[in-house]
């Protein structure tokens, strides 16, 4: 049976959908059979962000109101072998997911893969629903700004209550936190929350924090997941976080201001790479 | 009557309310339930039609110690097309063996709440008190404190009808706990703490972080603006004093 991970967060704009296409490739390149899904119809993204925009035919609201299969729909990685993508429909919105028919593409999916990646749409309402519902983990993204936190702490509460897990009382969602766009040198200076106190209202697991890194925007234009720029930091701590996902031993790196910055540092305003 | 209540979540199907209705009480002189239904049958039988299911409450002031065949009187009334809803007054075994006959303790409007009733949880997060089960007769006597052991998080609300509230986590600020009784809370409370809820004066809250956005005990609150001068993020009891909220360090 494959796992389920849904990546949320609530609050738009924090990062989900670079999460998601981050961590569906990192899985591959480890060699676990990975598609991502992308939740947010109508606001369809995922698929500019992996570079796929211009092979999508058909989605996942043409699978699921039974236009198409399920096989025609998916979308295959050209860089990395065994990662696949569902693209959401543009045209449609959220009302034309139904349960049983994203139950019916999981169940079909949880044949040939090793994980799903759901990468849900903002808010608390029936995409965002649709998305977490089936999960068996969730990565919860956050900014480390108090609204953030918020709705990420809402959006915690509603995995507890309104999963499949919740509903037919079984083991929780295994819940992680990936803590986003985290500027070591704004937190120093109090402008931003720091990780203790994201963790201490939060009260989950971290699984990475990502520092915001100027490669995170330029490798969502080119449509190449972050993660495969091994040069940058932001690449770097998702790697490292798809590890701990795995269960590897990993230190958390990039928390800290660097202590010493060159001439081209200080010209260049000192932003991470 | 207790209500038991789950959030109302999109798109909304139900509101609560509470409402006041008139309804006959039945008022048993005797427990003999053999004796009473015959009497009520001619009763009716004289003047058919009257009461053709009507709800009816049964009181139960009258009867002293004497026990009564709950199920046999519930049976006989129906069969007189007559609709028992629940009980009043009477001594707390009677009450018990109503309840577990099916029959709830009815409280007349504009008395004070003298009895507790088992927790209900209104909230979504999981807490380990079931709602109140019919079958079984509760003991009301011996209120049950309502525990939570996990962080309630934004937008969730709990509610400990007639009992205390312990939460062992933290409350979330954007979140609310509210009980009837006292509230006492382990971790930081950052949400809204309402304690005493049916206007109980003597109901306190504590906190080992007070960090809150609204506290009130028996309608009495104070938000967050107002409380420059408190101990905030240390151990805090808040109390009523007259119209007054005091909040006293803890320990």
């Amino acid at each position: 049976m494959a796992q389920v991970i849904v990546v949320t967060s609530g609050k738009g704009g924090v990062g989900k959908t670079t999460s998601s296409a981050a961590i569906a490739t990192g899985l591959a390149q480890r060699g676990k059979k990975t598609v991502v899904i992308d939740f947010d119809v109508g606001l369809r993204n995922l698929d500019l962000i992996m570079g796929v925009e211009r092979r999508v035919v058909f989605d996942i609201v043409n699978v699921v109101q039974g236009e198409a299969k399920l096989s025609q729909a998916l979308i295959k990685d050209k860089r990395v072998p065994g990662l696949s993508i569902l693209p959401a429909s543009q045209t449609r919105d959220k009302d034309a997911l139904t349960k049983e028919g994203v139950q019916a593409i999981i169940e079909e999916l949880s044949q040939e893969f090793d994980y799903i990646v759901c990468d849900s749409p903002a808010g608390i309402e029936k995409g965002a629903l649709m998305s977490l519902y089936f999960a068996d983990q969730a990565i919860v993204v956050t900014n480390p700004e108090v609204s953030s936190v918020r709705d990420s702490d809402r959006i915690l509460g509603v995995l507890q209550s309104k999963s499949k897990r919740a509903e037919e009382k079984k083991e929780p969602v295994k819940q992680h936190l990936l803590l986003t766009r985290y500027d070591a040198a704004r937190v120093e200076r109090g402008e931003m929350l720091k990780l203790e106190d994201v963790l201490e209202i939060l009260a989950i697991p971290l699984l990475g924090v990502i520092p915001e890194s100027e490669s995170v925007l330029k490798a969502s234009n080119a449509g190449n997941p972050v993660i495969m720029d091994t040069e940058s930091q932001a690449g770097q701590a998702y790697s490292d976080a798809v590890s701990r996902f795995l269960g590897e031993e990993r230190p958390h790196r990039f928390l800290d201001v660097e202590k010493k910055k060159g001439l081209l540092g200080r010209l260049f305003g000192g932003r991470a790479a | 009557m207790s209500a038991t209540a789950r959030p109302a979540s999109p798109p909304e199907v139900f509101r609560l309310r509470a409402s006041n209705y008139s309804l006959l009480t039945l008022r048993l002189l005797s427990g003999d339930v053999q004796a009473v239904l015959p009497a009520l049958g001619d009763q009716f039988r004289r003047a058919p039609g009257f009461l053709r299911f009507a709800p009816i409450a049964i009181g139960l002031d009258d009867l002293g110690g004497e026990q009564v065949d709950f199920h046999a009187l519930i049976h006989g009334l129906r069969a007189l097309e007559i609709l028992p809803i629940g009980v009043v007054g009477g001594s707390q075994p009677l009450r018990a063996a109503a309840a577990g006959a099916g029959l709830p303790t009815l409280r007349p409007s504009g008395q004070r709440e003298t009895e507790v009733e088992a927790p209900s949880p209104v909230g979504a997060p999981p807490v380990n008190v079931a709602p109140p089960v019919m079958a079984e007769p509760p003991r009301p006597a011996m209120p049950r404190t309502m525990m939570v052991t996990q962080a309630v998080r934004a937008g969730q609300r709990i509610y400990a009808q007639g009992s205390d509230l312990i939460i062992i986590g933290s409350v979330n600020a954007g979140s609310e706990v509210i009980a009837d009784g006292n509230i006492h809370i382990y971790g930081a409370l950052r949400g809204r703490a309402v304690a005493g809820a049916s206007e109980d004066g003597e109901a306190r809250i504590f906190a080992q972080n007070f960090d809150p956005e609204l506290v009130a005990i028996s309608g009495f609150y104070a938000v967050r603006e107002g409380l420059s001068s408190t101990p905030i993020g240390r151990g805090v009891q808040v109390r009523l004093d007259g119209e007054q909220l005091r909040f006293d360090p803890l320990g």
